[in-house]
């Protein structure tokens, strides 16, 4: 391909790139998407020299004067947009930055278009790097700095071939080259990208950072999620059941992969019911004391009574931005690790920032639950004080056959704990579980959930125990939070999304406290029908995506402090620490390996074959490349390329040999008549000069192709060439 | 391919025997005749113009003419005429001259324009209409009009858009002092060219000019053909560049050329050598040069500054 053309491409692509950023970070009008995507086409089409788009282009094709005119009016309209449409600065700026690119794609001939091109892309990727932090920004910002370095290469290599035509012809002329695109320096351009990528890497992780990302904040909006807020009214998780955007990932350091199975995360209590929606009446809440740095603890929160607890359960939290301030964490949290200017508690243990965060925030606690002490197991009575009373046996207009129901099924059972897990079995077992239950648009949705149409979901459940354990005297409260199923084997780590939402009971026991209860059955719909192998990749994919948040996203001047500090104890644990960091980048393509190895031997045959399948169609694609060398396609046609191309060069680098020789061959002379001048002035190299000529002319313009003794002939004749000019 | 090498090469040995060390000259005038085209000589008298013409003619086992252009020429003399025939009591159509294979114009530039105008009506369509009749002409057909550059008074110079008929313009010019005596020292009784025997048939002619088409021009070779095209029309010193005919027969000339020199395919060089031959007779020169400068020359001289403009495609 001619280095003019390729120029084209790549900046081409180098837009397309940018385009692609702004499209998928920032909210944009739908034409203006249309327009600039058609212009790229367009563009991109004229490069490939497709006719009948290139008549239709040069049928609109305007003056100067218009194309200003239309630039002046694009500057006029960002105003009236940044005033009174859009309002906002930044959205107006980067729609009038999409106006400019597409005028600049319909009028790309003189160099410095060009320019104006490559000045439009980089404002766009940066605007596009300033509205997001996603991951799909990576390959985007791979892609426009691949081509970046391919344009600034083409650039100068056709400024070179176009200064001395211009002079000559006293006139602006059009981009000419006719340099070719080399497979040499197909391989150097995408060497030096990957070099200036490794370097970008460097300067990312050492060079101080200033600031986080100005233009996130408050940009990008928050996930709205349901069941968070003071009150919730009864039937408010339903909707949000089959939302599948991811809410947060949660790694357990101290777990393995088979220890993993339901995971809650506890979020709300709620003590006051009023017939149809739950209030938390205890949410007043108290900052937590800061122990260390960083380091929040609760510390007889729970309740005044010494809890017999679990083991003590870690965990690293990836929380995406929400709209509320509620922090998770397995119950009951003891402590929370994280970058917070404070954190908030509330009586029930329910954990709070002082507003909620508009960017991601990773965050660890620790969490012990508590566990039924043996005092429980047997029957005592229990006197509870006034803000139990008050609070956890707070019952709406007393329902008689609620407490009936209550009763039949807890007479037999003597003590507390026995009575709360009877009615758990009772409705886990009587009861089936549906999401299309209605809204709570009845009179009393409780009793038409217990007695007549017997499905709900988790909140149906939850309520219908909190009330009926409260109706026989047992304190209670109701409990949203997330319940984690599904676990990413790749990134060993949960995946808690927004259809995880979850409402559960916790009963309190006279002796053990607080104990979580779950009446909801298993849901038995949960997996979504999708197939094995997009899951997998879209697993893979997605720990990728965690890793990409905590390294780059989250990756801040004090992990660089880290570095730094770490570099100057000593560089062993630096190693370690890359080392670290590189294993856990990989380890999902480590894991895929390993499962797919698993999978061989355990006879898992379709799913083997897949992953099998996709390396071999991605050797093979490289392979094609390095075969059929698609660079070459467009002299393929009148030739046999690779020949061709061969003794091109080879005549190139005889000019240049000759050059430093002081022959030089002026842009205008043909090969032929300068094989006269070679002899007048050199007389001695005349024979080699004209041998190669000879070929080179047969090749490149008599569409012969060579026979490999006849460009080794070439070869040797240069090789005797150049002896003889040190000579 | 049938080799097109030898006959070319047997026609050229052939023509120079009588046309002494004018190689180049001889080559010209086969592109001519293999690109089909027809040939404009104008020099002074007496350098072989007539010779040319007339050896080319000998060497092709062909049919040859000759027309003297004077003021009192009619176009009837040139194509010929209808006569009443008595016996047969209808009109005959008796051919004129112009029905050979070589036809030479001698002094075009003599007669009227409206005898001039039928002559080149004829090489553009190869082919007359008389009285409602069309005759075919003979093929192969070329013109070689000459012209003397030296005398103006009662003539009638050509204009520009029938110049552009011509392939190319041809000088001659005086020979060497060496060949010129060579000339000399040969027997003056008989015309040179009487000697000369035929070496291709009308055939061999019409199939060499048919390879002319399957000659190869890469594709960045007609793109160097046309930014020459091109900067005739951009130059400030033409007033009327080259038109997309003056493109053609470039393009038709630069094949022969190849073909005559052996190759198949065509190379920058054969452009850049054709360029002022074929394109200096169809620019105009702007007026801000003077009238006596407008000459043969001269616009040979800005073709050549124009194609060393170029820049040649490596």
């Amino acid at each position: 391909m001619p280095c003019d053309q390729a120029l084209r491409l790549t900046s081409i692509v180098l837009a397309s790139a940018s385009f692609v950023g702004l499209v998928l970070g920032a909210s944009l009008p739908g034409w203006l998407i249309f327009l600039t995507a058609s212009a790229l086409l367009v563009a991109l089409s004229r490069t490939g020299n497709v006719t009948a788009i290139t008549s239709v282009v040069r049928l609109v094709t305007l003056s100067p004067t218009t194309w200003n005119v239309l630039v002046l009016s694009g500057f006029l309209g960002f105003w009236i947009d940044s005033l009174w449409i859009s309002g906002d600065l930044l959205t107006s700026g980067i729609h009038f930055l999409l106006v400019l690119m597409i005028i600049k794609l319909f009028n790309l001939q003189h160099r410095r278009d060009y320019v104006h091109l490559f000045a439009i892309s980089l404002v766009a990727i940066l605007a596009a790097a300033s509205l997001t932090s996603e991951l799909w920004y990576f390959p985007i910002f791979l892609a426009y700095m691949l081509a970046g370095v391919w344009t600034l290469l083409l650039f100068q290599l056709t400024k070179d071939a176009a200064v001395p035509s211009a002079a000559m012809r006293r006139e602006p002329e059009p981009l000419e080259s006719n340099r070719d695109v080399t497979p040499k320096m197909f391989w150097m351009a995408n060497g030096l990208a990957a070099a200036t990528f490794g370097l970008t890497l460097v300067i990312f992780f050492v060079i101080p950072r200033v600031s986080a990302g100005f233009y996130q904040k408050g940009y990008g909006e928050n996930i709205r999620t349901s069941g968070f807020s003071n009150t919730v009214d009864l039937g408010s998780i339903g909707p949000i059941k089959r939302d599948r955007s991811v809410v947060m990932r949660v790694e357990l350091p101290d777990r393995q992969a088979h220890e993993v199975g339901r995971f809650y995360l506890r979020g709300l209590a709620f003590d006051r019911y009023d017939g149809r929606s739950w209030a938390n009446q205890l949410s007043h809440r108290r900052s937590l004391s800061e122990d260390s740095p960083e380091t929040f603890t609760l510390r007889g929160s729970q309740s005044h009574k010494p809890p017999h607890h679990g083991p003590a359960l870690r965990q690293h939290i990836q929380l995406e931005p929400l709209d509320t301030p509620v922090l998770f964490a397995a119950p009951f949290a003891e402590s929370i690790n994280g970058r917070f200017p404070a954190i908030q508690a509330d009586v029930t243990g329910a954990l709070y920032l002082p507003f909620p965060s508009s960017t991601r925030i990773e965050y660890s606690a620790v969490s012990r639950s508590n566990t039924v002490a043996p005092a429980d197991l047997q029957p005592r009575p229990a006197a509870y004080p006034e803000l139990f009373i008050r609070h956890f046996l707070q019952m709406p207009v007393q329902s008689e056959r609620i407490a009936a129901l209550a009763r039949d099924v807890a007479e037999s059972k003597q003590t507390i704990y026995e009575k709360a897990v009877a009615i758990q079995d009772h409705l886990s077992s009587h009861y089936r579980y549906s999401l299309d239950a209605p809204l709570a648009a009845q009179a009393h949705p409780l009793e038409e959930f217990l007695f007549d149409r017997k499905t709900g979901y988790c909140e149906h459940y939850a309520t219908a125990m909190v009330v009926m354990l409260r109706a026989i005297g047992i304190p209670a409260r109701l409990v949203t939070g997330f319940l984690a199923t599904e676990w990413n084997e790749y990134g060993n780590y949960y995946v808690v999304r927004q259809q995880d939402a979850h409402a559960w009971v916790e009963v309190h026991l006279p002796h053990s406290g607080w104990v979580m209860m779950d009446p909801t059955p298993a849901d038995g719909d949960s997996a979504v029908g999708t197939l094995p192998a997009w899951h997998t990749v879209q697993s893979m994919l997605d720990s990728v995506r965690l890793r990409w948040n905590r390294f780059f996203v989250q990756y801040s001047a004090t992990d660089q402090l880290a570095v730094m500090r770490d570099l100057q104890t000593g560089s062993a644990s630096v190693r370690l620490r890359t080392l670290d960091s590189l294993a856990a980048l990989l380890r999902p393509l480590t894991a895929a390996f390993e499962t797919g190895i698993d999978s061989m031997t355990s006879g898992d045959l379709p799913h083997v074959v897949k992953v099998v399948g996709i390396l071999l169609a991605g050797c093979g694609v490289v392979a094609w490349l390095v075969w059929a060398r698609p660079w070459n396609w467009p002299r393929r046609s009148t030739g046999a390329a690779g020949d061709e191309q061969a003794i091109v060069q080879l005549y190139r680098r005889m000019l240049r040999q000759l050059e430093r020789r002081g022959i030089h061959k002026p842009a205008a002379m043909p090969p032929l008549q300068f094989i006269r001048i070679i002899q007048a002035q050199w007389s001695t190299a005349g024979t080699a000069v004209a041998s190669i000529t000879e070929l080179y002319c047969r090749a490149r313009f008599g569409g012969v192709p060579l026979t490999r003794e006849e460009l080794h002939r070439a070869q040797e004749t240069f090789h005797q060439l150049t002896s003889l000019s040190r000579s | 391919m049938m080799n097109s090498t030898q006959p070319i090469r047997a026609i050229h040995e052939n023509i120079s025997r009588v046309i002494k060390g004018k190689p180049q000259v001889i080559e010209l005038t086969l592109v001519a005749l293999l690109a089909r085209g027809h040939l404009l000589l104008e020099d002074v008298p007496g350098v072989g113009k007539t010779t040319l013409a007339h050896s080319l003619a000998r060497s092709l086992d062909c049919s040859f003419k000759r027309i003297q252009f004077t003021s009192d020429l009619l176009p009837s003399d040139i194509v010929g005429v209808s006569i009443f025939n008595r016996q047969k009591q209808a009109f005959e159509f008796m051919p004129g001259p112009i029905f050979a294979n070589i036809v030479l114009a001698d002094e075009i530039n003599r007669t009227t324009p409206k005898t001039q105008s039928s002559l080149l009506e004829a090489m553009s369509e190869a082919q007359i209409s008389v009285d409602n009749q069309t005759y075919p002409l003979n093929q192969p057909f070329m013109v070689i009009a000459t012209q003397n550059p030296a005398e103006y008074h009662g003539t009638f110079p050509l204009p520009e858009s029938q110049l552009d008929r011509f392939l190319m313009r041809l000088r001659i010019g005086y020979p060497s002092p060496d060949e010129e005596k060579k000339v000399l020292d040969r027997p003056q009784s008989l015309h040179p060219a009487e000697d000369l025997q035929p070496v291709l048939a009308a055939q061999d002619v019409l199939d060499l000019q048919a390879q002319v088409d399957k000659v190869f021009m890469e594709e960045s070779l007609t793109e160097y053909l046309l930014s020459i095209v091109q900067a005739t029309r951009q130059s400030e010193l033409v007033s009327l560049g080259v038109s997309t005919r003056g493109a053609l027969a470039l393009s038709r000339a630069v094949k022969a050329l190849a073909l005559v020199r052996g190759r198949n395919y065509c190379l920058p060089d054969d452009i850049k050598e054709l360029a002022p031959t074929v394109l200096s007779h169809r620019i105009m020169v702007a007026r801000t040069q003077s009238l006596r400068q407008r000459s043969f020359e001269q616009a040979e001289r800005i073709i050549q500054d124009l194609v060393e403009s170029v820049p040649v495609p490596v």
